[in-house]
């Protein structure tokens, strides 16, 4: 039986203009290993949007990460007074991970 | 009125309204990602190149100087002009005016080039060097807009590395600035080799473009929350006055027809590529779809059926 061990999974909408920002606050927090996700349309309080390739201004990003908790804590410290600004929607979750030590 | 209509039976013109209508009416037409962002590429080498080639046959003349300098000042001027009637005519606040007004003193590329290729079919094509002034207007309209959302506040040095690299290292303004150059560089004799891709695929690749453009524009519209009818109405009133006074400016340093016309149709265009970016960068707390809704949902299609004829006009009248 392969022993899994608990983790946060932070998962980040935002716009693509600014996830370099986002990445750059995670290495702060500790987290150096991400993945960035292009998503292609949605809606929100802002109404619906799509990633047009033609201006590329309203393409958004799903920036995905695990890490432990004490680095998602400082993460999501340090993005809560930007969230409603950058217009970023956060969302932490518990996940069972192999090779606990990685994260 | 022949230019009006040469406008509305011009092919361009027509697959852009298709793309506007089929996007009203919700069709599920699309043209796939990858071609479109091709397309964008493809026209910007081209009228970079064809800029290029047209300088290297005039040489650097005292109208370029003149209509670089008038571009560039337009550019840094029309935010100030559009920040004040956002603020009081839209009551949109500082710093939605401040973003706002960038995208009016920047340029429309797509706007540019069908502008120039109904300028073309009535023989008044542009001097080729109206292609630099169209990538010198990109840039300083975003250090207007800054300046007027950021009045009285403290910058952020962190940010400002990330700004410039966007603002001067865009990829239209590197692929303007770039085929500009190469076209210079290669002259009429060098283009003429790749002139079957760049020149005789121009029309045809324009008008799919164009349908493109007209979806993303029209879907724009219909899908955005922040556009208020006060803003809507400015997103007509700004390209209006800014074009009148672009041609105006144009007529005044003694530029020809279709230059004085082409200059504008650039102050009356708004930018939804480079300037959108750089904003979010900059001044996150503005909205985009605010500033999109505008440039790209009111004044393109506005610029393209209705502002390049108005200013071609002025532009003969005053001439």
């Amino acid at each position: 039986m392969v022993t899994t061990v608990t983790r946060k999974r932070v998962e980040i909408l935002i716009d693509s203009a600014l996830a370099p920002r986002l990445i750059h606050a995670a290495a702060d927090a500790g987290i150096e290993g991400y993945t960035l996700i292009p998503v292609q349309s949605g809606a929100g309080r802002g109404g619906r949007w799509r990633d047009d390739a033609v201006s590329g201004a309203s393409a958004k990003s799903i920036f995905l990460t695990i890490a432990s908790e004490e680095k998602a804590a400082r993460l999501v410290d340090a993005l809560a007074p930007n969230l409603d600004a950058h217009g970023m929607l956060l969302t932490l979750s518990d996940v069972e991970v192999v090779r606990g030590e990685r994260f | 009125m022949d230019i009006v209509i040469a406008t509305l039976s011009s092919p361009v013109i027509l697959f852009f309204i298709l793309g506007l209508a089929a996007a009203f009416a919700r069709s599920d037409l699309t043209i796939p990602e990858a071609v479109a962002k091709g397309l964008s590429i493809y026209l910007m080498i081209a009228i970079g190149m064809k800029g290029g080639v047209a300088v290297s046959k005039s040489g650097f003349t005292p109208d370029l100087a003149a209509a670089a300098a008038a571009g560039v000042a337009l550019s840094f001027a029309l935010p100030y002009l559009a920040f004040g009637l956002l603020t009081r005519f839209g009551r949109i606040d500082r710093v939605n005016a401040g973003a706002v007004a960038a995208h009016y003193g920047s340029v429309s590329v797509v706007t540019f080039v069908t502008a120039v290729e109904i300028l073309d079919r009535q023989g008044l094509g542009p001097a080729g060097y109206m292609v630099a002034v169209l990538a010198l207007m990109e840039t300083p309209a975003i250090i207007s807009g800054l300046l007027l959302a950021r009045r009285g506040e403290r910058g952020d040095g962190d940010r400002a590395g990330g700004l410039w690299h966007e603002v001067l290292l865009n990829a239209s303004v590197v692929l303007l600035i770039g085929s500009f150059v190469i076209g210079f560089a290669a002259g009429a004799e060098g283009f003429a080799a790749t002139a079957p891709l760049f020149d005789g695929l121009f029309r045809g690749l324009l008008c799919l473009f164009l349908l493109d453009m007209g979806l993303v524009a029209g879907r724009r519209l219909i899908e955005t929350r922040a556009l208020t009818a006060r803003a809507a109405a400015l997103a007509i009133l700004i390209p209006l006055v800014n074009g009148a006074i672009g041609t105006l400016t144009g007529s005044a340093i003694g530029l020809d027809t279709g230059s004085a016309a082409a200059l504008g149709i650039l102050a009356a265009s708004a930018s939804y590529i480079a300037v959108p970016a750089a904003m979010r960068l900059a001044l996150p707390k503005a909205d985009p779809g605010l500033s999109l809704a505008m440039s790209l949902g009111v004044t393109f299609p506005f610029n393209i059926i209705a502002g390049i004829p108005l200013f071609t006009m002025l532009a003969q009248r005053i001439g």
